[in-house]
């Protein structure tokens, strides 16, 4: 263990050297990385901080090591019905649609997209652009192949998208996964198809620093249980950021368990899942 | 005072009994975590509330713990508290296979609360909750096991048992009296 001068001196050590801003994180979710940190390097924080000093490579690593990196297919389906019954139809007019994966992780979420868009016939129209801290899962995202097993458990949650609706109960279609996935069981490989690679287009961004990656406003902004690692100051940034990043009328998509509070939740509005930017 | 319950497989009858004993205007603060089926995401906070006489709910991010409410950590998240009684969720790899892992809620009650902790570990199929119950013991809080005999998988409490001086080993009705008492 360690004390709270001893992580104020590796954020301040990050920032002088990586210019990376880690101040305003959750304090309880950020130290638990440290902790972790420092076991996976066997390293006490004045160790980890004089190796930062001295290794750019290595504070690359420890500012990937923090990150967390968790995203499935079709997380939440519910969300998911929410995006295709709510607001995907409102867009089927549009010309050209800007979707944004602020956090996209390995990009299974970004897939997921791209298959929803692809069935509803609107994948044409749509620019999808994704970003992430981290370099490593962007690799992983742009080559679209992932473990059959960490994979299998989720395709439950596809049939649940793609061929249920829960609005109307008779409607059933049939969408195999094998039209967006080969997979070999015994290499445990599940491999994106080659059609729906290299459409969406991925790029390194820091949400605490970086501004708006692309030159555009965005229809739907995804960034799905990447704010509860930040306080309620550096979330409430964010919103406001989001907010004119979005085009009029556009949506934000959070994690089921997050919502905007504090001065910025005034910018929205909540219907159901989905928070709508608010234009006075 | 601030309860956390931990609990797998076998826990739920002692949970539900410990609610429903809870008396309208607790003036503490209780936090659940429950391991549960991945693919079980709703209905748990419904199950738990019939016979509950206190709110039980799944926080959002954020969300500030209030007295007298029952906090379930939410399925597929960990729950950490805060300070300012202000809830962070995370989806970090799970702990212990277990997500949300009740060693990291009891960690963060710990270090959040100390002394004004109290740690309940009930019936259970893995090691999850042992070094949290430690880690309030040690920040000086009171940790109680449910009585492994009682119990209809003692993994959990056998481990905390064999690691920490455990203040309490009860019965769920024994638990139920301390905690109307408190």
């Amino acid at each position: 263990m360690f004390e709270s001068a001893d992580i104020l001196n590796f954020i301040k050590a990050l920032r002088d050297y990586g210019r990376y801003d880690f101040s305003n994180y959750s304090e309880k979710s950020f130290t638990r990385r440290v902790e972790k940190i420092m076991m996976d390097y066997k390293l006490d924080i004045p160790q980890l901080i004089s190796k930062i000093k001295t290794d750019r490579n290595f504070m690359e690593q420890v500012v990937r090591d923090i990150t967390v990196n968790t995203t499935e297919l079709f997380r939440d389906p519910q969300v998911w019905h929410a995006i295709k019954y709510r607001i995907l139809p409102r867009l089927a007019s549009k010309r050209e649609i800007n979707i944004w994966h602020a956090g996209c992780s390995t990009g299974l979420e970004v897939y997921s997209m791209i298959i929803l868009l692809n069935e509803m016939g609107m994948l044409h129209r749509c620019h999808i652009y994704a970003t992430d801290l981290n370099t490593d899962v962007l690799k992983t995202a742009q080559k679209g192949v992932y473990s059959y097993r960490s994979i299998s458990e989720y395709l439950e949650n596809f049939n649940k998208v793609l061929c249920e609706n829960p609005y109307n109960f008779d409607e059933h279609l049939v969408v195999t996964y094998e039209k967006y996935f080969e997979f070999n069981k015994i290499k445990d490989i599940f491999k994106v198809k080659e059609e729906f690679l290299n459409i969406a287009t991925f790029q390194k961004h820091d949400l605490v620093n970086d501004p708006n990656p692309f030159d555009v406003s965005y229809d739907i902004i995804l960034c799905r249980n990447v704010l509860i690692y930040f306080n309620n100051t550096l979330q409430n940034k964010l919103f406001l950021d989001f907010w004119k990043y979005l085009d009029t009328y556009g949506s934000l998509v959070l994690g089921i368990h997050e919502s905007i509070i504090g001065p910025t939740s005034a910018k929205y509005e909540k219907r159901g899942l989905i928070y709508n930017k608010k234009v006075f | 005072m601030y309860i956390v319950i931990g609990g797998s497989a076998g826990s739920f009858q002692a949970v539900t009994a410990l609610l429903a004993s809870i008396p309208r205007n607790y003036p503490h603060t209780i936090f659940l975590c429950l391991h549960r089926l991945k693919n079980v995401r709703g209905g748990f906070v419904e199950a738990l509330s019939l016979k509950s006489n206190i709110p039980i709910c799944e926080p959002y991010d954020k969300d500030t713990a209030m007295p007298g409410v029952a906090y379930l950590a939410p399925a597929n998240y960990h729950m950490y508290i805060d300070a300012n009684n202000q809830f962070s969720l995370s989806t970090e790899e799970p702990i212990n296979h277990s997500r949300p892992s009740i060693d990291v809620t009891f960690c963060s009650i710990a270090n959040t609360y100390k002394e004004n902790a109290i740690g309940i570990l009930l019936s259970g199929a893995n090691k999850d909750g042992a070094l949290g119950l430690k880690a309030i013991k040690d920040a000086g809080g009171t940790v109680i096991v449910q009585s492994p005999d009682e119990c209809q998988v003692k993994t959990m409490t056998s481990a905390a048992i064999k690691i920490t001086e455990v203040d309490y080993i009860m019965l769920t009705n024994n638990i139920i009296d301390y905690l109307k008492n408190l």
